[in-house]
């Protein structure tokens, strides 16, 4: 049994990748990464000229993070020593990089390769600072980027994607026409974390980049749709907290995935434990290789034309115990549920079938059956 | 105090000395910190006059601006610096003052003073002037195209399609009388935004009609006077289009002064996106020229020549995307640029 993957070539020993962003700002904190069990980790953003970064910069609520810090504060000269040091113990350095012209993006890409990155991430899709249509929803920007990118250096080439786009199959087709290695998605979804209404401002000045758990079923959606769209190896990207969350990825498409608020959040030290869990449900349920998962609930999303019309209604397993809890009935618009001297009843004839009721229920007490 | 010296109490021979001054990489690490801290102790410098005689090289790069107290230029500057300073390189930093003579006479000074690479902005000079530079073996990038110098390492911005957004920009807005405040100099690149207008103009079918044009010089002076002008037009423009934010700025005081809003009577739209543009009030929307970054890149770009063999490369061009920053001074009042 084996975490170790190949991913565009690069031989990972597993599939968690670092993902950019502040936590893989410099050549210690990757070195970090890597020494924690990170398959690979991918740089902060490199661009050509550096910002300054406002304060302050990330905020956190409801388990999501918006950030608004715009790319690496190091200058390219600097990564080179940045980038020694990040490998010092070996290990796989993806540079994330960004530009809003090719011939810039090619230029930065060829000095990354000169400097020991063993693969190139584009990183196009980011909201931070950007107006609506960020360069990764052109189908045709991203097409000429990448396949000047392809064309300049010798190591592969990944795309990261944004969920903010029309049309994300054609974007990824680009990609693959374009000659990319993989493609990652997805970057951070545009946000407004919230408003303190005491103050009347928002949590941060400005639109920032959302992560974090939240956005983990806009991610599961971006990978199933580029695996179904290219040949493509795929990074899912987006909400990864647990195992099964990197498990949800692959059986939609996912070769690796990358994680990056998590790591914000919990430390490095959460690789080892994901790692752990990883093989302990491989062994558990006999998988040799993660590639035996990759993409097995793709078959199960259907067009909404093929789903079969089933009489299917819900139905209580056990009498229900739970004496004050009423969140089945509250949640049931078909009033199908109702409770006499504290006990729930299901009305056969009102439910309709529409499933809420099993997933709200705390004692998972409710599910769907043919009557 | 010489290498001898140091050769001498080190108790290494002077060829170790000299690898340690000139390929480090090439000295055991020991043995390296051991030197060091001989030289340290004997407070040896070394003579980079005749280090340069021997090497070939004189630590030093020239960039040539066309004005020395213009703010874009001294972002350029600023660019080529923290490049040259990562690598312990000095810059010559000489100004042509758009004068094709002065340029041709500090190129001569530095091929005369074997210079290891130069910087060119915006330069006068033809291709067959740059071969004969390059047959001295000295690096050249160019910042800024212009039609004659194709096919050289340059980085450039493309005005013409900077000042067709923020022309296609103000006319979203809802304006349809668009005056332009232009500067003499510099010349190539202003025809370039001039162009890029009334192409973006004509395309949406307004006029461009020749008395809403006003040239003046460059300056704070020149964009207050030109605006002084604009507003004795029986028909007034909506808005003006500025090609820099200098002009822009003194327009708007001019705009002020008359007792009018702006951008409720007058909006204005700049180029350059000065730091002080962020700070005026209204906050002047404007096109980032990004002559930082051309600094940079053209910087990384001749380092890159100097130190490796380049005769086989392909030269490269390129070209730094300018981008409209849309702020209060075009019509907005509560928009950021985040939301177009």
């Amino acid at each position: 049994m084996t975490l170790a993957i190949d991913f565009m070539g690069l031989k990972l020993n597993n599939p968690i990748i670092v993902a950019a962003g502040p936590w893989s700002r410099n050549g210690d904190m990757i070195r970090k990464a890597i020494l924690a069990g990170a398959g690979a980790v991918v740089t902060e953003t490199i661009v050509n000229e550096v910002n300054i970064d406002v304060r302050p910069r990330v905020a956190y609520r409801n388990n999501g993070v918006q950030n608004i810090r715009l790319y690496s504060d190091i200058l390219l000269e600097e990564w080179e020593r940045e980038i020694d040091s990040a490998k010092s113990n070996g290990g796989i350095v993806i540079a994330s990089i960004c530009a809003q012209t090719s011939s810039e993006i090619s230029f930065i890409a060829g000095k990354m390769e000169k400097i020991g990155a063993d693969a190139i991430e584009l990183g196009l899709a980011s909201p931070m600072g950007e107006g609506l249509e960020v360069m990764a929803a052109s189908a045709e920007r991203i097409y000429e980027m990448t396949r000047k990118v392809v064309s300049s250096v010798d190591i592969p080439v990944m795309v990261k994607l944004s969920q903010n786009v029309t049309n994300m199959s054609k974007v990824a087709c680009a990609v693959e026409r374009a000659g990319g290695s993989a493609i990652s998605a997805i970057d951070t979804v545009r946000c407004i974390l919230g408003v303190d209404i005491k103050s009347r401002k928002p949590c941060l000045p400005t639109y920032g980049g959302y992560s974090g758990n939240p956005i983990r079923p806009l991610g599961l959606a971006s990978v199933a749709t580029i695996a179904q769209s290219t040949k493509l190896p795929v990074c899912g990207i987006g909400g990864i907290e647990t195992y099964e969350h990197v498990l949800e990825y692959m059986m939609l498409g996912a070769s690796a995935i990358q994680i990056g608020t998590a790591l914000m959040l919990n430390g490095f030290g959460h690789i080892q434990g994901i790692k752990n869990d990883l093989e302990r449900w491989m062994e558990a349920n006999d998988i040799q290789n993660l590639s035996e998962l990759r993409g097995a609930a793709l078959s199960g999303i259907k067009s909404f034309d093929e789903i079969q019309v089933e009489p299917k209604i819900s139905h209580l397993k056990d009498a229900c115990s739970s004496g004050d809890c009423h969140k089945c009935i509250s949640a049931c618009i078909y009033g199908a549920l109702t409770k006499n001297a504290g006990e729930v009843f299901l009305s056969p004839e009102l439910c309709r079938g529409c499933g809420l009721c099993s997933d709200i229920c705390p004692e998972q007490n409710l599910e769907l059956i043919w009557p | 105090m010489n290498i001898k010296s140091v050769a001498k109490k080190a108790g290494v021979s002077v060829a170790t000395v000299s690898r340690v001054l000139n390929h480090p990489d090439a000295v055991a690490p020991d043995t390296k910190e051991h030197i060091l801290s001989v030289m340290e102790s004997l407070d040896y410098k070394p003579n980079w006059m005749a280090r340069g005689l021997k090497l070939n090289r004189t630590g030093a790069i020239a960039l040539l601006i066309p004005e020395i107290t213009d703010f874009g230029y001294m972002e350029i500057a600023k660019g080529v610096e923290d490049v040259a300073h990562q690598k312990s390189y000095n810059i010559m930093l000489c100004a042509t003052e758009d004068d094709k003579n002065k340029e041709k006479g500090y190129i001569e000074n530095f091929i005369d003073r074997r210079i290891d690479g130069m910087i060119l902005v915006s330069t006068y000079l033809k291709k067959s002037d740059l071969v004969q530079i390059r047959k001295q073996d000295i690096p050249v990038v160019l910042i800024g195209k212009n039609e004659e110098l194709a096919e050289e390492n340059l980085v450039y911005t493309d005005y013409r399609a900077a000042a067709a957004e923020a022309t296609r920009h103000m006319i979203e807005i809802g304006h349809k009388r668009i005056g332009v405040i232009y500067g003499i100099k510099p010349k190539l690149e202003n025809e370039d935004k001039l162009e890029g207008f009334r192409k973006t103009m004509e395309e949406e079918g307004l006029p461009s009609p020749h008395e809403y044009f006003f040239a003046e010089e460059n300056s704070l002076e020149g964009g207050y006077l030109a605006a002084s002008k604009l507003l004795n037009l029986e028909e007034r423009p909506q808005a003006i289009f500025v090609t820099s934010d200098i002009m822009a700025i003194g327009a708007m005081e001019k705009i002020k002064q008359s007792g009018l809003s702006i951008p409720e009577d007058m909006a204005v739209v700049g180029f350059d996106n000065l730091k002080l543009s962020g700070y005026l009030e209204p906050k002047l929307t404007t096109v980032t020229k990004p002559m930082y970054r051309m600094g940079l890149i053209a910087a990384r770009l001749l380092f890159d020549l100097m130190e490796e063999s380049q005769e086989d490369a392909e030269p490269q061009e390129i070209l730094i995307q300018s981008k409209l920053k849309v702020r209060k001074s075009c019509g907005h009042k509560d928009r950021v640029k985040e939301i177009f």
